[in-house]
């Protein structure tokens, strides 16, 4: 039996000993190793489970409450986005909304989807919804008048939703041949063809200006062989795109959801020989292996070219290979022909190891969950001893087809974000000057005298708009230096930099070795003569220089200057953070009761503590001050 | 599917409705667990099943699993 159909069986077990609500972690596991119909009969499985009894019993298992609506029939979305959430570890409440109802849906506060408070709106577009308001005959300037009039309203709606919490996501509409086809001049298609791609512009262009929109283009799916359109279904049931098209579709929220709540995946860890190049360098050495020449050399270029071009965008890249050390590095220094050197890994792991424990120790040299890795190896072997020993980590199966690595590296999305920021572009960079803070530390006999010469400064000061998709990147992506876990979208963000109650702060640190950039911050809000810090986060690549303790002696001190009687501070638990738990008691924060899962803490502003004296405070001006 | 306990089996996998042979005869709106949806489900099962296209305004008409077994085996 294959590992897929094995994992199938033990699903379909569970479900009949009526274990799926107990076994909800390890149900998802099972789904992650699942695909295609096998995927979609599990999500059947999981879909009629009681997600509420799925959050009891898993309280650590995030729940994503889904809306879903648009113009057709949509019900066999429930159970694809059931299974692509819970391949993510995540729990998917689906909330259908009634048939063809999207704007009412859309617009109304009181509304059964709005009602339910979703994280996500999926607002399903599809042909029809353009088509069905076309008189017949028609010419494409019919279709251009229904289009746009379509686009606006959907451009009203998103604009509307902007005031409300969650994301919306929209979709472009495919095109079909039913309908160009009904043109037999092909300078009309041709026209059709044109307008019916500037609705989709227009579309797409929503996400650019409108935080709370994501907006998905189904062309590169589409473009993979997916049919769109079953005309039978489309007609008698208006289920007007197919089970596979939604299903691809699902996907794409499963990774959307996974980001929402904190779960991103942040390192592509690489195996070298078959994977990223030909050979295997022990035997064949750096001049025999296969990379850039020959059939083979030019896939694994390729392949390369695309972890380069992941890496570019604050993927961290890093390799784990049973192999030589010096072997490897000279390989990606001397080879003529790589596209990765070894500047472009943050770390290099060669050693004859098991590649398991090989990842727990690169995760704690990264400060990283292994959660947030992304594995690829092609030997199954190794793939399914990770698998096994590291269920949180992303295995990526590829085979001895280079050709296809790239493809099965990109299927699944693993390290989708709403959007890259210029944190992103040099983070690689940043991880290797650790490498150099290492060394540096190794020199001293105590961390004080290393702290002092390390010479941290910090600039602290209220959000600026160019650093709000930062500010919400790290509320998304920061999990064990993050006092509630509460997420904030952009959207969120510039909410706060708007309410004048509100005081967000930004935190950038440097040191000798070079600039950390934006590396935390403090949300707070005024309410009369307290000041309320909902929440405080923290990049963990800056643990252990005391910054936090820095950044809560200002804040008080602020407090304190602008007439508060006393901060009040919130601490929610989760499975990641439990290092911080007591964050506010040690530093002269008294516990104040707290309201459901969130402890509060008070501090009276009597006395407070002075920052860290091995941390300086960088200049901000007057006019930033909040 | 060579029977109609192959069609059950396949209902009960594919649409994860919990049916018995017993129930084929059954109207589809007493079964449990039944949605219109799954008809639609059963149009893409059955034709990727059988290799055979199917009336789909039969099947949404259909009164029961048992009518259903007829259409895909006879095509």
């Amino acid at each position: 039996m294959s590992a897929d159909a094995s994992a199938a069986a033990e699903l379909r077990d569970l479900a009949d000993a009526g274990r799926l609500v107990a076994e909800y972690p390890r149900a998802g596991e099972l789904v992650a190793r699942l695909s295609g119909a096998e995927l979609l009969r599990a999500g059947r499985l999981l879909a009629r489970l009681d997600t509420e009894e799925i959050s009891r019993a898993h309280p650590g298992t995030p729940l994503v409450t889904i809306g879903v609506t648009g113009h057709g029939t949509l019900g066999a979305l429930a159970p694809a986005l059931t299974a692509q959430l819970a391949r993510h570890g995540l729990v998917a409440r689906p909330v259908l909304a009634d048939f063809d109802n999207y704007v009412f849906d859309l617009l109304d506060p009181a509304g059964k989807l709005n009602a339910a408070r979703p994280d996500l709106v999926l607002c399903v577009l599809d042909p029809m919804i353009v088509f069905d308001e076309v008189p017949v005959p028609w010419r494409p300037e019919d279709v251009e008048r229904a289009a746009a009039d379509k686009i606006g309203l959907l451009e009203r709606l998103a604009a509307r939703f902007a005031e409300t919490p969650g994301t919306l996501v929209l979709n472009t509409m495919p095109l079909l041949r039913g309908h160009t086809g009904q043109l037999v001049d092909h300078r009309s298609r041709a026209r059709l063809g044109a307008v019916w791609r500037e609705a989709n512009t227009r579309l797409l262009r929503l996400a650019e200006d409108n935080p709370s929109v994501v907006v998905l283009d189904l062309d590169p799916i589409v473009a993979q062989g997916v049919p769109v359109s079953d005309e039978r279904l489309s007609i008698y049931a208006k289920a007007h795109l197919t089970d596979d098209l939604l299903f691809a579709y699902a996907a794409e929220i499963g990774h959307l959801a996974r980001q929402l709540t904190g779960r991103s995946k942040k390192c592509l860890v690489l195996d070298l020989d078959n994977t990223l190049w030909g050979g295997v360098l022990g035997d064949d050495g750096v001049e025999g292996i296969e990379v850039g020449d020959g059939y083979r050399g030019e896939a694994f270029l390729a392949f390369q070219q695309v972890v380069r071009q992941l890496g570019s965008q604050g993927v961290l890249v890093a390799a784990v290979s049973k192999n030589e050390p010096e072997l490897v590095t000279r390989a990606l220094r001397e080879h003529p022909r790589m596209a990765l050197r070894d500047q472009d890994f943050v770390r290099i792991i060669a050693n004859w190891q098991p590649k398991h424990d090989n990842l727990n120790v690169l995760a704690e040299t990264l400060g990283l969950s292994v959660d947030s890795f992304v594995f690829v190896d092609d030997s199954a072997f190794e793939r399914e001893l990770v698998r096994r020993e590291l269920p949180g980590v992303a295995v990526v199966d590829i085979d001895g087809e280079p050709a296809w690595h790239r493809r099965s590296l990109l299927r699944d999305g693993w390290f989708d974000v709403r959007e890259v920021t210029s944190e992103d572009r040099v983070r690689a960079s940043r991880y290797r000057d650790e490498t150099a803070r290492k060394s540096f530390l190794d020199s001293f006999a105590s961390t004080d005298d290393y702290l002092r010469e390390l010479g941290v400064h910090v600039r602290i000061g209220p959000v600026t708009e160019a650093e709000v998709p930062r500010i919400s990147q790290l509320t998304l992506r920061t999990n064990q230096f993050n006092l509630t876990a509460d997420r904030l979208q952009p959207g969120d963000v510039l909410d706060l930099m708007k309410d004048p109650a509100a005081l967000a702060l930004a935190v950038h640190a440097g040191d000798r070795f070079g600039d950390h950039g934006l590396v935390g911050a403090v949300l707070a809000r005024r309410d009369g003569d307290l000041l309320r810090i909902d929440n405080f986060l923290l990049s963990c690549r800056v643990f252990s220089r005391s910054i936090e303790e820095a950044c809560l002696s200002w804040v008080l001190r602020h407090a304190r200057d602008t007439g508060a009687t006393s901060v009040v501070a919130r601490y929610r638990e989760t499975p990641k953070n439990r290092r911080v738990a007591d964050f506010y008691p040690r530093h002269a924060f008294f516990p104040a009761g707290g309201e459901g899962d969130v402890l509060t803490f008070r501090h009276p502003l009597t006395e407070i503590m002075p920052p860290p004296p091995h941390i300086r405070f960088d200049e901000i001006h007057e006019g930033d001050r909040p | 599917m060579n029977d109609l306990e192959d069609f059950i089996a396949l209902v009960r996998d594919e649409l994860g409705v919990p049916v018995a042979v017993e129930d084929a005869g059954r109207a589809l709106h007493d079964l449990p667990g039944w949605d219109s949806l799954h008809l639609l489900r059963l149009v893409t099962v059955l034709e990727a099943r059988t290799g055979r296209s199917i009336s789909v305004i039969d099947l949404l008409e259909a009164p029961s699993l048992e009518f259903i077994y007829g259409l895909a085996a006879t095509g």
